[in-house]
């Protein structure tokens, strides 16, 4: 089940980034969370897995408050991001999702040139003060994106041109453009083929150097081999949350194991 | 036989085709549908096809043809004493057309067998009389010529409609017997109803194109001929619109250029903001509930005649304007001003353009605006950087259609604009347009051999070019700028 080809890394950090507690969603009269406890950690790869409908992306856009784009979603419980309650009528969502960056399922790059998608945060967020700075702010953020070789000759073809896979690391870069403190990846290799994936699976462990980084997966084993922490939801309900190593080698909860070995799902 | 009982017999006959060419269709594969090719009701419509489409076809190309041959061929036949003029040939052709209809409706009515009428003479002066009897006036009592091309006429007709019965009878029964032959069970008939689904929508189509071409051409010999008669130099540059119908008028189309495009483009500074913004209201930040409420009112607008706008221009917006701004402002005091129809004309396109751009941001991808979201933009940016440039391709043909619609309003104009030529660059004088100087040219006694009559031809073909000229910019605008989703 484990690939040890990233097992080694070190997991000491363990200051918490984020603090969820209590958290209840609702979609109308459908209740889609219940009640979710988790302490994230910095410089850490989370990772949440559960069968299809069970909660993780909703609890996922949670975090950076995408849910307010929805009509029908009440969210009610605290989360805190570095004991700064982020539902609080005092924060501004936009500048919540400037720390907290997202990557979604499936890419949605700009129908603009690859250099304007990931010069967009930077722009509006005022990061750079002339061209020269912008420029590499975007070559930098495409480096990091493990992207940067194979568009560095046409940043002014649209980005909507490339391949799924280059479009999500485009989708990446453009994600850490804005130098998030957190990152959410919303299942971001879904939709990619097992080498593309293999290349975001890499930039994911690059990146949780600086980043805390939150992951929704239907792959398992795309959770061991990346992550150092493992949430697994079932029904809206957080069923167990602990070290990959532990939840994958010796679950506690009866439905983790059933989940793991293809009992449900 | 006439022809409605000819059509109501091939409608029969295809129904017939079809129940039986599906019921043979069946019977061959022994009544099981597995198998057989295709499903029952395709070899009933390829029956049906078959039986009622050439027919009808030739039905109605007989029927515009017929008529053509028939004038050319009895116009030919009046001799040369009788009709030494065009004018004379075309006065006697009048009467054959009577004293032909006068016979078809004697012989209908009983009152004369077929012989009788092609043997009568013009002798005694009775045939006047007996004419009249059947309700059909003749000038005066009509010479030879007239009575043998009139038999001549009634003699082909009869002849024609006939052959037409007989043709079309036997193309339809011809195709009920070879599509009954052809309705076997390992017969393709799926492919033949396909086919003939194919060239119907082809067909229409080609209608449309057509048609296109045949306003167009039309357009284009008129103003051929107008050009034949006046100064194409004169009528493109000058600016003197002065027509008489005595003759001696001066045609110089550009005040009501210029009035056309001064109108049109306060119209469209009206409506397109108004219009874009309101739409991005309704798509990006209006509720649910406000939307399912505005967008049927504005829509309301799109509804109103646009007679009652220029009501509207005449009784409420022109004496305002007049009495608010122009009169104040020492602009002139008409109350029909440039500036009445621009703005009325624009509440006109509000609607067009804030319908179409809604529909058209609101099918703008939610991915987008996530990823515009997730990366901590607010709406405003989301809609400036991220929807607007993805629906520009929409947006822009939402404002040239409320352009050709402005270009070629005409009511608003009359009553809100007057109808007074004239180039000036105060938007509080009266002006006029292109479209409201073609129907003055065309209404009332018009004889289409003056360039005052002809000149609207010349108008209108212009307005049809800026139009085409405008559509094709505009394809290069969304060309050059858009930025395409998926």
């Amino acid at each position: 089940m484990k690939d040890s080809r990233l097992e080694d890394r070190d997991t000491t950090m363990n200051d918490t980034k984020i603090s969820a507690r209590g958290v209840q969603v609702h979609y109308a009269d459908n209740h889609a969370i219940k009640d979710v406890d988790v302490e994230i950690q910095d410089k850490t790869v989370t990772a949440f897995i559960g069968p299809s409908g069970c909660g993780k992306t909703t609890f996922l856009r949670c975090i950076n408050r995408m849910n307010d784009t929805i009509d029908i979603c009440r969210v009610n419980g605290t989360i805190e991001i570095d004991g700064e309650d982020i539902y609080d009528k005092r924060i501004d969502p936009v500048q919540l999702r400037r720390k907290v960056g997202m990557v979604f399922q499936k890419p949605n790059p700009f129908p603009k040139s690859i250099y304007d998608n990931v010069a967009y945060g930077p722009k509006i967020h005022g990061l750079a003060r002339n061209k020269a700075e912008l420029d590499e702010i975007v070559e930098n953020a495409l480096r990091r994106g493990a992207i940067w070789d194979e568009v560095k000759d046409r940043l002014d073809a649209p980005g909507t041109g490339l391949s799924g896979g280059q479009q999500q690391r485009i989708c990446i870069a453009r994600a850490v453009a804005t130098e998030p403190e957190i990152l959410l990846m919303d299942e971001p290799c879904s939709a990619l083929d097992p080498i593309a994936s293999g290349q975001v699976e890499e930039l994911i462990d690059e990146l949780r150097a600086n980043y805390s980084v939150v992951i929704v997966t239907h792959s398992m084993q795309q959770a061991a081999r990346v992550s150092q922490k493992t949430a697994f939801f079932h029904l809206g309900n957080l069923v167990e949350y602990g070290d990959t190593d532990e939840i994958f080698t010796n679950p506690r909860d009866k439905r983790t194991e059933s989940y793991i070995t293809g009992r449900i799902g | 036989m006439p022809t409605h009982w000819l059509l109501a017999i091939i409608l029969v006959l295809a129904a017939a085709g079809y129940a039986a060419a599906r019921a043979r269709a069946l019977a061959t594969a022994g009544g099981s549908m597995r198998r057989m090719h295709s499903l029952p009701r395709a070899y009933g419509m390829t029956a049906l096809i078959w039986t009622a489409v050439p027919a009808l076809l030739i039905l109605g190309a007989w029927i515009l043809i017929q008529p053509v041959v028939l004038e050319a061929r009895v116009a030919g036949s009046i001799p040369e004493a009788a009709a030494s003029s065009e004018g004379q040939r075309s006065l006697i052709m009048a009467d054959v057309r009577r004293i032909a209809t006068g016979l078809q409706l004697a012989v209908q009515g009983g009152g004369l067998g077929w012989d009788e009428a092609l043997a009568l003479t013009a002798d005694g002066g009775s045939l006047r009389t007996r004419l009249a009897d059947l309700g059909i006036a003749v000038g005066e009592e009509p010479g030879p010529a007239a009575l043998d091309a009139a038999q001549v006429w009634v003699q082909i007709e009869r002849v024609g409609h006939l052959a037409m019965t007989g043709v079309v009878l036997a193309a339809t029964a011809a195709g009920f017997a070879l599509s009954l032959i052809r309705a076997r069970a390992d017969v393709n008939a799926r492919a033949s109803v396909e086919r003939g689904i194919l060239v119907l929508l082809m067909g229409t189509a080609l209608v449309a194109i057509l048609t296109t071409v045949g306003i167009v051409m039309s357009m284009v010999f008129e103003t051929v001929d107008f050009f034949s008669r006046y100064s194409w130099t004169e009528f493109f540059f000058s600016t003197d619109w002065n027509p008489r119908f005595q003759g001696g008028s001066d045609l110089g189309m550009l005040p009501l250029l210029w009035g056309t495009l001064y109108i049109s483009l306060i119209a469209l500074i009206v409506a397109v903001p108004i219009g874009l913004f309101a739409a991005i209201y309704l798509s990006e930040y209006a509720g649910p509930k406000v939307r399912a409420v505005a967008k049927p009112l504005i829509e309301v607008l799109a509804g109103i005649p646009t007679i009652v706008y220029g009501l509207f221009a005449l009784i409420t917006v022109g004496p305002f304007m007049r009495d608010v701004f122009a009169q104040p402002m020492g602009l002139g005091n008409s109350s029909a001003s440039v500036m009445t129809a621009g703005l009325v004309m624009g509440i006109m396109l509000i609607p067009f353009v804030s319908s179409l751009s809604d529909d058209i941001i609101t099918a703008v991808p939610q991915a987008l605006r996530d990823a515009s979201y997730g990366l901590g933009s607010t709406q405003s940016e989301t809609v400036r950087q991220v929807v607007l440039p993805a629906a520009l391709p929409g947006i822009v043909g939402a404002i040239l259609l409320a352009a050709s619609r402005a270009i070629g309003e005409t009511m608003i104009v009359v009553l809100g604009a007057g109808a007074a030529a004239r180039m000036s660059v105060n938007p509080f004088e009266a002006m006029t347009t292109v479209t409201v100087k073609i129907v003055s040219q065309l209404t009332g006694d018009t004889d289409f051999n003056s360039p005052e009559t002809l000149v609207a031809f010349a108008l209108g073909l212009t307005l049809f070019v800026i139009t085409l000229a405008l559509n094709v910019l505009a394809l290069y605008i969304v060309r050059r700028y858009r930025e395409q989703y998926e």
